[in-house]
């Protein structure tokens, strides 16, 4: 059953900024949802308007099927993790996560109960009487999701919990933040602007851009066949290589000398893409284009190497490779590559919709 | 800034010395001047060395009467200024508090006008305002009250003004997750600000207690029944003997009453008071 429904939602700001045109999405019980996109795409205002912080300008929410524009945040049943914790400093963790049931009106008994089980799934028991200030980043964060676990709500908000943490503990929450939320089965929304973080987490991604979703799809739909060169661009990392070219009856030329033969019936100006990573060595005989190398990263598993498209053109083309194990080609070398046509990504140069 | 040079070191203890000697002093004669007989003072030298008349001064002054003019005993006046000075203090924290509070977190019509206007009245104090104000106590027939003593001093837009700078350095995130647990306006003020702004209190506490207890002109002018003046006012009146000598050792006494209990808070408080002016934890 559909858990949270936005209808033609939108945002314009009392100062007449239009944050957010209108987004629909519906999402199902259980579902992990992660909003992505540029900084000040919107994500946070979209996030907050679910929450009840925001108020909602245009459109419908709906949560079990109850509308809840008008409702205050604490009527909406939802929970919410922030950024920088917001957690009470006068209180022990134990306070801190009782709060929100004791303005409930939950029994102490019961509290109590809540209190222990959730911190014993997130490992807070010996914490519990200790006040925020005397915790770690990674445990005030953990003590911030116990919050919003014992209220066990219908719906969790994130915004962007982990972008705190050093990069090692990011990883280890993230892998914990699912398994939770795969037990809890509770609908999720969660805002980053690290894809990786979105790709490992998503059951369903949505790309913002300028507070309009590009894409609502599972990351590998997003991967495979990504809707818009702004999804293309956004998806994938280092992100997908766009060339100009002209579709014509040859194929796909993408300066007078460079042209790759396709068969396609659309006709036009176009804009050809390929992950770097789908990009293969090869020889002079049986390559299809050849790159000036210009600078390499080593990275142990993979190397990736940038390069300028060697097509004739004025315009330098720049192409990033991705290979696997390491490389050395001399810099100003001349490296051929062959891009396999079923891992083409073809664009219409002008609405940037996909072909 | 750590150096290691021996005539510094002298000339910054010297510094000291003086300093403290200067502080000392006037209390060390008043303590001293307290345990003197009747008329010492007249001889026309101070004493510097304690006399034999201590236990029998203190408990006149404290318990039968201030002497000169004043019939009432000391301890009644001591009552009064406390309850002047706690009075001043409490009020001025509550309200000032509560006005903070709206003006940061609600939105209404003229906020900011209201805001200016408050900070404005930082240019009026008690003495620029007393002609009116006395009129409006008289008026109000409160004229010889406690609350006619405490009223006209507890709106504070200092107080205000500090509640506002600590109110608003309480970051959004967490008035928001406070929302989200369900807290309203009046939980949200008693579970969440007041304790977050403790030490704020204890140091406006401190301050504001010394201010009230230290009131002059304004107890003076609507007193006029002994049974309300203060310890501090009563000192001067002790001095103003219509003829015969002003009796200095019990002066003296009441001197070192008057300066007991603003000391008791400051040494009480301290520790409070220091982190309510650093602000540690947020
Ligand atoms: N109170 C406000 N009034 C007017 N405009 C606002 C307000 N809050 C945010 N905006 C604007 O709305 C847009 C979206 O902001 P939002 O905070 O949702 O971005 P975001 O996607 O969360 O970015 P980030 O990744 O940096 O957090 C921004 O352009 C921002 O300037
Ligand atoms: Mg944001």
């Amino acid at each position: 059953m559909t858990d949270l429904v936005l209808e033609n939602i939108g945002k314009t700001y009392p100062n007449g900024y239009q944050a957010i045109p209108s987004i629909d999405l519906s999402i199902e019980e259980g579902e992990f949802i992660v909003l992505v996109g540029p900084s000040g795409c919107g994500k946070s205002t979209l996030l907050r308007m679910v929450a009840g912080l925001e108020t909602i300008t245009q459109g419908d929410l709906l949560i079990k099927g109850n509308r809840v524009n008008d409702k205050e945040p604490a009527d909406r049943d939802i929970a919410m993790v922030f950024q920088n914790y917001a957690l009470y400093p006068h209180m022990t963790v134990r306070a801190n996560m009782e709060y929100g049931l004791k303005n409930r009106g939950v029994s102490k008994q019961e509290r109590h109960n809540k209190v222990m089980d959730v911190a014993a799934m997130l490992g807070l028991d010996e914490l519990l009487e200790r006040r925020p200030g005397q915790l770690s980043g990674g445990q005030r964060q953990r003590v911030a999701m116990g919050r919003a676990m014992v209220r066990d709500p219908k719906v969790f908000l994130f915004d962007e919990p982990l972008s705190n943490l050093d990069a090692k503990l990011r990883v280890q929450m993230r892998v914990e933040i699912r398994q939770l939320q795969r037990k809890l089965a509770t609908t999720t929304l969660y805002v980053t602007h690290d894809q990786v973080e979105a790709m490992t987490l998503a059951d369903r991604l949505v790309v913002l851009n300028k507070g309009k979703a590009e894409q609502i799809g599972t990351p590998m739909e997003l991967y495979d066949k990504p809707a818009t060169t702004f999804v293309a661009e956004f998806i994938g990392s280092p992100s997908m290589n766009l060339l100009d070219g002209m579709l014509t009856e040859r194929g796909i030329a993408l300066s007078d000398r460079l042209a790759l033969p396709m068969a396609h019936d659309y006709r036009g100006a176009i804009k050809w893409g390929i992950r770097p990573e789908h990009l293969q060595q090869s020889d002079a005989v049986n390559g299809d284009f050849s790159l000036q190398v210009q600078a390499v990263e080593s990275l142990g598993a993979e190397t990736l190497i940038h390069g300028v498209l060697e097509d004739g053109a004025e315009q330098p083309n720049p192409i990033v490779v991705r290979l696997s194990g390491p490389h050395l080609p001399d810099i100003g070398s001349r490296m051929w590559l062959t891009a396999p046509l079923q891992h083409w990504h073809l664009f219409d140069a002008i609405t940037q919709q996909r072909l | 800034m750590i150096e290691n040079r021996p005539w510094l070191r002298f000339f910054s203890h010297l510094i000291l010395v003086v300093g403290v000697f200067l502080v000392a002093l006037p209390v060390w004669v008043a303590l001293v001047g307290s345990t003197q007989p009747e008329g010492s003072f007249n001889s026309g030298s101070i004493p510097m060395w304690f006399g034999d008349q201590g236990v029998q001064n203190w408990a006149h002054v404290l318990f039968a009467e201030a002497g000169s003019t004043l019939q009432i005993p000391v301890w009644h006046l001591l009552l009064n200024s406390l309850v002047m000075a706690l009075g001043i203090t409490l009020g001025k924290i509550a309200i000032s508090i509560v006005s903070a509070y709206a003006i940061v977190f609600f939105r209404f019509p003229f906020r900011g006008v209201i805001f200016w206007i408050i900070f404005i009245t930082l240019m009026l104090p008690v003495e620029v305002r007393i002609v009116p104000t006395y009129q409006v106590i008289a008026n109000l027939d409160m004229l010889n009250s406690y609350s006619g003593l405490i009223l006209p001093l507890i709106a504070s837009a200092t107080a205000t003004f500090l509640f506002r700078q600590c109110f608003m350095s309480i970051p959004g995130e967490l008035v928001e997750a406070a929302r989200i647990d369900g807290a309203g306006p009046i939980r949200f003020f008693f579970d969440i600000l007041l304790p977050m702004s403790r030490t704020n209190i204890a140091a406006l506490f401190v301050i504001m207690f010394i201010y009230g207890w230290n009131q002059y002109l304004w107890p003076l002018i609507i007193t006029t029944d002994d049974t309300y003046y203060t310890l501090v006012m009563s000192i001067k009146s002790m001095l103003s003997v219509p003829d015969g000598d002003i009796q200095w050792n019990y002066v003296m006494v009441t001197t070192l009453l008057a300066m007991l209990p603003p000391v008791a808070v400051v040494v009480g408080m301290q520790k409070l008071f220091v982190k309510g002016l650093v602000d540690a934890e947020k």
